[in-house]
């Protein structure tokens, strides 16, 4: 994996982490309006994270495959190969 | 309903493979505490909880656990990658080797295959979330002793994720079995089951 889909995954990562952090935490806290706040704020930087990997990558989701001539969601690699997580 | 995304919920990149290592990790997927056994208890005991938020706590921990046995079959994996006969023999991974191969099977250290008798799904909610805290203990206990068995960073880094999510998981569950006695007789809470009890009333 190049360093720079590497550093792109790990922002990914991290702010994924952040949005099932929040959506735990806001389940017994339901009316927290600072988590409420965070998790609006985190999920929206996900969802700009996502398109940016996914538009330079390949589809994380297969359902957000882009596909015309080859299924690209068999063209990338599995998370659990080495260097490739 | 599931959704598959395409990375671990944490990074796994192993340089060193040890297969006796790998076996002794095989606990944390398919032995009595580990995440195989995890995502299905909860998943599972959603069912019986009366209460909403509850329920989203049982579903998104569960959901949860699925991710972490993906990392914990990582860790396998990449910890058995292109063994010698030699190596499967000496680190005692070969009583694994002749039935698996180097396939990942949801088995605990000893190679006792998973079995849903490691977990309850009673349909009591205060008797499920009790048997979820404890759980969530005896799971943060077995990545204690796996820390206490290896010095490579590269194992220890994601067997340490996994660990802090089980202290997290705890703090929620009991937030949860709290949400489920505030709607209970506070002078007691085991006078009727709320998921059964409680419907037949109305």
């Amino acid at each position: 994996m190049s360093s720079e889909k590497q550093k792109l995954l790990r922002r990914l990562q991290a702010t994924r982490f952040a949005v099932i952090e929040i959506n735990l935490y806001l389940d017994s806290h339901p009316t927290c309006s600072e988590g409420l706040k965070y998790f609006r704020s985190k999920s929206e930087e996900l969802k700009k994270l996502t398109e940016e990997y996914q538009e330079k990558y390949g589809p994380l989701c297969a359902a957000d495959s882009k596909a015309e001539n080859y299924w690209d969601w068999v063209s990338t690699a599995f998370p659990w190969e080495r260097g490739e997580s | 309903m599931w959704k598959y995304e395409k990375t671990l919920e944490y990074p796994v990149n192993i340089k060193n493979p040890d297969p006796a290592l790998a076996k002794v990790i095989l606990a944390q997927l398919g032995g009595p505490d580990g995440e195989v056994g995890a995502a299905t208890r909860y998943l599972n005991q959603r069912y019986a909880i009366p209460c909403r938020q509850v329920q989203g706590i049982l579903t998104d921990i569960g959901t949860e656990e699925l991710a972490h046995s993906e990392i914990v079959s990582a860790i396998i994996y990449q910890l058995t990658r292109n063994l010698t006969p030699k190596q499967i023999v000496e680190s005692g991974f070969d009583a694994y080797f002749v039935n698996h191969t180097t396939g990942i099977y949801p088995a605990d250290a000893n190679g006792m295959g998973f079995t849903a008798d490691y977990i309850q799904s009673t349909g009591d909610p205060i008797a499920d979330l009790h048997e979820d805290l404890a759980a969530e203990q005896k799971a943060r206990l077995s990545y204690d002793n796996i820390l206490r068995l290896t010095d490579d960073p590269d194992v220890r880094d994601p067997i340490k994720f996994l660990r802090e999510r089980e202290i997290v998981h705890f703090q929620r569950f009991g937030e949860g079995l709290r949400m489920i006695t505030d709607q209970l007789d506070a002078k007691n809470f085991y006078a009727f089951n709320p998921s059964f009890d409680g419907a037949k009333k109305k």
